[in-house]
């Protein structure tokens, strides 16, 4: 009996665990019930509003009716201040003409370069209800304004809608446009020239670049990183199959139906050398119409005529394209000089819809200063760092969840020490993000909002999680069986007579001759 | 009129600014008996130091890898076929048979080897070549033997910024013409590269394609420099494989020229016609310029055409007389290399240089084995000789298994009309058997070793004088040295390679051993004999047993 315990000691008792020990899976503990129990639709916003009116009465229903209004939204928490305008100040507004004038004058007295604030400021010689600048100011008229005032605030300024797209699961259109996060961005203006043998451009793309593009994207190099590139491709030809449309005697254009336009981006990326960087590149090309073309103008899937002054279109999480139509004067010069101004003004507002600025909706009553410069304007940043912030929030948390998952679904998944140290990083900068959210820290918020989600992405991405998933159960059996099957069995067999001998138990209750 | 003044001067600083240049030549030289060589090159001229953001000519996948990576000078050919040095003379550029990449990093590079797996990476991605196979295991520093052609700052060690590496195995094919191709401004729809059709010049028993960057002096005083990107294609062809000694475009590439690319600053053919004396052939049509050159007591004819249109043209070469006896005069260095030994134990790698010089001629000769082959200095003879006294110079760094080759440079001096011969045994080692490469008994390659000579004449020379970058300046440049690194053939030895079946079947049967002797073991161990009284009642299992062990009885 000696021996059969002492077999079953060796294989049972020592040679089980230490299998189970070296062949296990290595992996480090992760807080499991914090991912769990992440939630990105509980995440809000809080953000400061003042409202500033000639009387208390008024500045009362205004406060009022904001609050109603954003009430029910669960992603945008308001904290709204009453104050009077000074009589001086109020002199001051009133009589001034101009809005730019009004509105350095209120920035003299409050502070309006707070991220995440924003003044709604009484001033009566408004020709309509509301005026919004470029500043983190809006004018209203009186207290009949107010539904004006609030519909302005909630498409304008704070479109609580959007900010829900960013933290559901299901994209929004205004997600199914925009690049999703990352640390930065390559912008690459590509200046095709079709038929160099034909025509000169005089076009400089770096300076081009630099001015328009680098103006803008200064103004939020709080949310990426952005390097400016330039390149010209020559000779990349692609047939429009464009149809003449002779408008008047002497007078024609070239008409190019939409579907064929996405075939022009795939000859575009064939040339553009995207795939050499590291980071996700924003393209935006400039295609020179060859002569015997020109002017191309594109029709809408209804087959009508886009009237704007710039043939242009964008595709959506790629970049943009602008068609640059030389003149028939130009085409006999043989030396097209395209509208800077124009093209790069094209390139500025697809680039904004791109980086996830929102086209703003015509509010009736309410006056939305047009863009004179190439930066974007100063709410509207502070709009695109709650949306980023929200939405790599609730990025880092969809992919740590899915990688816990896959985790309990799929055992060989290596977690190794740095992996797992960058999952307790994401982690935390979540939590962390998210409690300076609620405070209205917007910059802080963000900041960590985007180390977690790259924390997690990193960690996502890792491929020293694939280690050992190429290692099929069916080999594994192929060996185990030959070997464990013909041994445990005698020894497993054995166990009920051990337990009988344990017990006290005869034991030799079978005799064998 | 003031205002048109300016507007001019802003016109010509527009076009200062984007002064990129490209330049296409073809150079096509007669091998007699039997061979052509064609030998392509597009060059970019990149003005300044910075334009690696904003390109107009020059290609910015490239430019941005170059500055990511900080690298300073750059070299990668992928090569298929062997350059027959003894029977063709010498090439414009050698390159190694398969892939061959070495660069000069910056001088601000901390960590080069970091840098040099990166960079061997991104290229691997954009040449659609195996370059990702380079690890520190097959990577070298050359000490003697490459030297960057490029403007380099004066008095900064380059030497440690070098790193270089060959894989012999790569075969190279369309894939790597195609993203090649894509640097090209004119892409492959205009010019000269139109002629590359993968499907004719990949029918050639040599073809080699590289791209080299390098930095290049604006003027003499070269406070300015330009970066040069050359592209070339080196095509071997055989008369045998298009059936006649006549030789034209349509033949050569399966179509003419369409004209020259409209982005280039000059795009010429120079053809070589000095064997015209004694294999007369005739050009049609007539070459608009005829170039002698003079260099290194060498005499040199081109026929130069100027493409500057774009009508198809057709050159062609009739040859007047089919039959002729040759005589092959061998180019002053020549040199082979090739594997001794049986066996799988022991072997030994030869090589032979000859000089048919009437003067000495100074090499270095760079060897280097991968670690599996480990090369032995205690080994190493020159012409039977353990101590010789035609090396000056050695640099031995022996490798370390799985990290590190074995890289030996030996500076020799090669006495006038003799010929050299080294060897150096190596010995076989056993590999894991995750290392076999797949198809593990097609055998093993080894890289070509570098010879890098100075040479004192100019004789079956062709390549560029080192501050030059188009053809035409080989004409009359006669100077003291033609520096020159050849690449010797490539060689192949057949290590110990297993039954790859074999580690299964012996898991298999050490398992059944282990399960047929455990059973008894355990029997035996485990059963005890009692003896049964005779009286006793016999349960029914026991019957049933009992009858089973009768019966067998």
């Amino acid at each position: 009996m000696w021996a059969s315990a002492s077999f079953v000691g060796v294989l049972i008792i020592i040679g089980v665990p230490l299998w189970w020990k070296t062949t296990e899976v290595y992996r480090v503990a992760l807080p499991y019930d914090k991912i769990n129990a992440f939630d990105p639709m509980s995440h809000f916003i809080s953000s400061e509003l003042t409202v500033l009116a000639n009387d208390d009465k008024t500045a009362q229903d205004i406060a009022k009716q904001i609050e109603k209004a954003f009430e029910q939204s669960d992603v945008i928490k308001l904290k709204i201040k009453k104050q009077v305008l000074s009589k001086e100040l109020q002199h001051i507004l009133d009589s001034v003409a101009d809005e730019q004038e009004a509105l350095e004058e209120v920035a003299a007295t409050f502070n309006t370069n707070i991220h995440n604030t924003f003044y709604v400021v009484q001033r009566k010689p408004l020709f309509k209800d509301v005026w919004v600048g470029t500043e983190r100011v809006a004018f209203f008229r009186d207290v009949k304004a107010a539904p004006t005032l609030v519909e302005a605030l909630v498409h304008w300024i704070y479109e609580p809608s959007v900010l829900n797209g960013a933290r559901s699961e299901t994209a929004d259109p205004a997600r199914q446009i925009r690049f999703p996060s990352g640390p930065g961005f390559h912008v690459v203006l590509s200046v095709v020239h079709p038929k160099p043998q034909l025509m000169k451009v005089d076009f400089n793309a770096r300076d081009a670049v630099e001015d328009y593009i680098g103006s803008f994207v200064d103004e939020i190099s709080d949310l990426h990183n952005f390097t400016l590139k330039s390149q010209w491709l020559h000779l990349l030809e692609f047939n429009f199959e464009a149809k003449e449309v002779t408008d008047s005697p002497g007078d024609r254009h070239f008409a190019v139906r939409q579907d064929r336009l996405p075939l022009l981006l795939t000859r575009l990326e064939e040339r553009a050398a995207t795939h050499v960087s590291e980071r996700p590149t924003l393209n935006l090309a400039l295609y020179v119409v060859p002569c015997d073309t020109a002017p191309l103008v594109l029709y809408d899937a209804d087959n009508k005529r886009v009237s704007s002054p710039v043939q242009a279109f964008m595709s959506p999480k790629w970049g943009g394209v602008v068609l640059g139509n030389p003149t028939q004067q130009e085409c006999q010069e043989k030396l097209y000089k395209p509208n800077v101004n124009l093209i790069m003004g094209t390139f500025l507002s697809q680039l904004r819809k791109l980086l996830g600025i929102t086209d703003k909706r015509a509010v009736g009553g309410a006056r939305l200063e047009a863009l004179r410069r190439a930066a974007p304007r100063r709410w509207e940043r502070d709009a695109l760092l709650r949306l980023r912030a929200l939405e790599q929030l609730a990025s880092a948390q969809a992919s740590l969840a899915s990688l816990a998952e896959l985790l309990g679904e799929i055992s060989n998944i290596v977690i190794n020490d740095e992996v797992g140290a960058s999952i307790n990083l994401a982690v935390d900068s979540i939590q962390r993000a998210g409690q300076l959210l609620e405070r209205g820290d917007l910059l802080e918020a963000h900041k960590y909002a985007q180390q977690g989600f790259l924390a997690a992405e990193t960690a996502f991405m890792e491929p020293s999680l694939l280690a050992l998933l190429y290692f099929p159960d069916d080999q594994k059996y192929a060996i185990y069986i030959p070997l464990f099957l013909p041994i445990m069995f005698p020894v497993v067999l054995s166990l009920k007579n051990l337990i009988l001998w344990f017990r006290g138990k005869p034991v030799h209750k079978e005799k064998i001759d | 009129m003031f205002k048109s003044g300016i507007f001019n001067i802003f016109l010509t600083l527009l076009i200062q600014i984007k002064g990129d240049d490209f330049k296409e030549e073809i150079f096509i030289k007669p091998l007699p008996p039997s061979h052509l060589y064609v030998d392509f090159h597009f060059i970019t001229l990149v003005n300044g130091e910075e334009s690696f953001e904003h390109s107009y000519l020059a290609p910015r996948s490239l430019g941005e890898i170059m500055s990511r990576y900080q690298v300073d000078e750059l070299h990668l050919t992928l090569t298929e076929g062997q350059w027959k040095h003894n029977q063709w003379g010498y090439p414009v550029l050698d390159a190694a048979p398969g892939a061959e990449l070495y660069a000069w990093f910056n001088t601000d590079v901390i960590d080069v080897d970091i840098q040099w797996k990166k960079l061997s990476s991104t290229l691997s991605g954009l040449f659609c070549a195996s370059l990702n196979f380079i690890e520190t295991f097959n990577t070298i520093t050359p000490k003697m033997s490459l030297w960057p052609t490029g403007a380099q700052k004066p008095k900064q060690n380059y030497t440690s910024q070098l790193r270089y590496a060959s894989l012999p195995r790569e075969i190279v094919c369309t894939e790597n013409l195609t993203p090649w191709k894509k640097l090209l401004p004119c892409e492959s729809t205009h010019g000269f590269s139109s002629l590359l059709n993968s499907r004719m010049i990949h029918n050639t028993n040599y073809h080699s394609i590289g791209v080299h960057v390098r930095r290049m002096c604006v003027d003499n005083n070269c406070l300015e420099t330009n970066l040069e990107i050359k592209q070339t294609v080196a095509l071997v062809y055989d008369f045998k494989i298009i059936n006649s000694m006549d030789w034209s475009f349509r033949k050569l590439f399966g179509q003419g020229l369409p004209g020259a690319c409209p982005l280039s600053s000059s795009s010429k053919i120079y053809v070589d016609t000095t064997s015209n004396s004694t294999y007369r052939f005739k050009l049609t049509p007539e070459p608009n310029l005829i170039l002698l050159s003079q260099r290194g007591g060498s005499e040199t004819e081109l026929a130069v055409y100027n493409i500057n249109n774009s009508i198809m043209m057709n050159i062609v070469a009739k040859y007047e007389t089919k039959s002729k006896l040759f005589v092959n005069i061998p180019p002053p260095l020549s040199f082979t290399r090739y594997v001794l030994g049986y066996g799988k134990e022991f072997g030994g790698i030869v090589t032979e240089l000859t000089n048919n010089y009437w003067a000495p001629i100074d090499v270095v000769l760079l060897e280097n084995a991968p670690w599996w082959l480990p090369i032995q200095l205690s080994s190493l003879r020159v012409n039977g000789e353990a101590e010789s006294k035609l090396i000056l110079s050695q640099y031995y760094s022996p490798g370390r298994s799985r990290q590190k080759p074995y890289h030996l440079e030996l500076l020799l001096h090669l006495p006038p009309k003799s010929t050299t011969t080294l060897t150096i045994d190596f010995e076989f080692v056993f590999l894991k058997w995750q290392e076999y490469p797949p198809d593990a008994n097609h055998g093993f390659y080894i890289g070509s070793a570098l010879i890098s000579a100075n040479l004192p004449t100019a004789k079956n020379y062709t390549s560029l004088p080192i501050t030059g970058n188009t053809f035409d300046s080989i004409v009359n440049a006669s100077k003291p040295w033609y520096p020159m690194v050849f690449r010797t053939n490539g060689a192949m030895v057949s290590l110990p390679t297993p039954d790859f079946s074999m580690p299964y079947n012996v898991i298999c049967l050490a398992c059944t051993v282990v399960a047929l002797a455990f059973g008894p073991l355990n029997n035996i161990c485990t059963k005890e004999l009692v003896l049964k009284a005779p009286g006793t009642s016999i349960s029914l299992r026991q019957k049933i047993l009992n009858m089973f062990k009768k019966k067998k009885d």
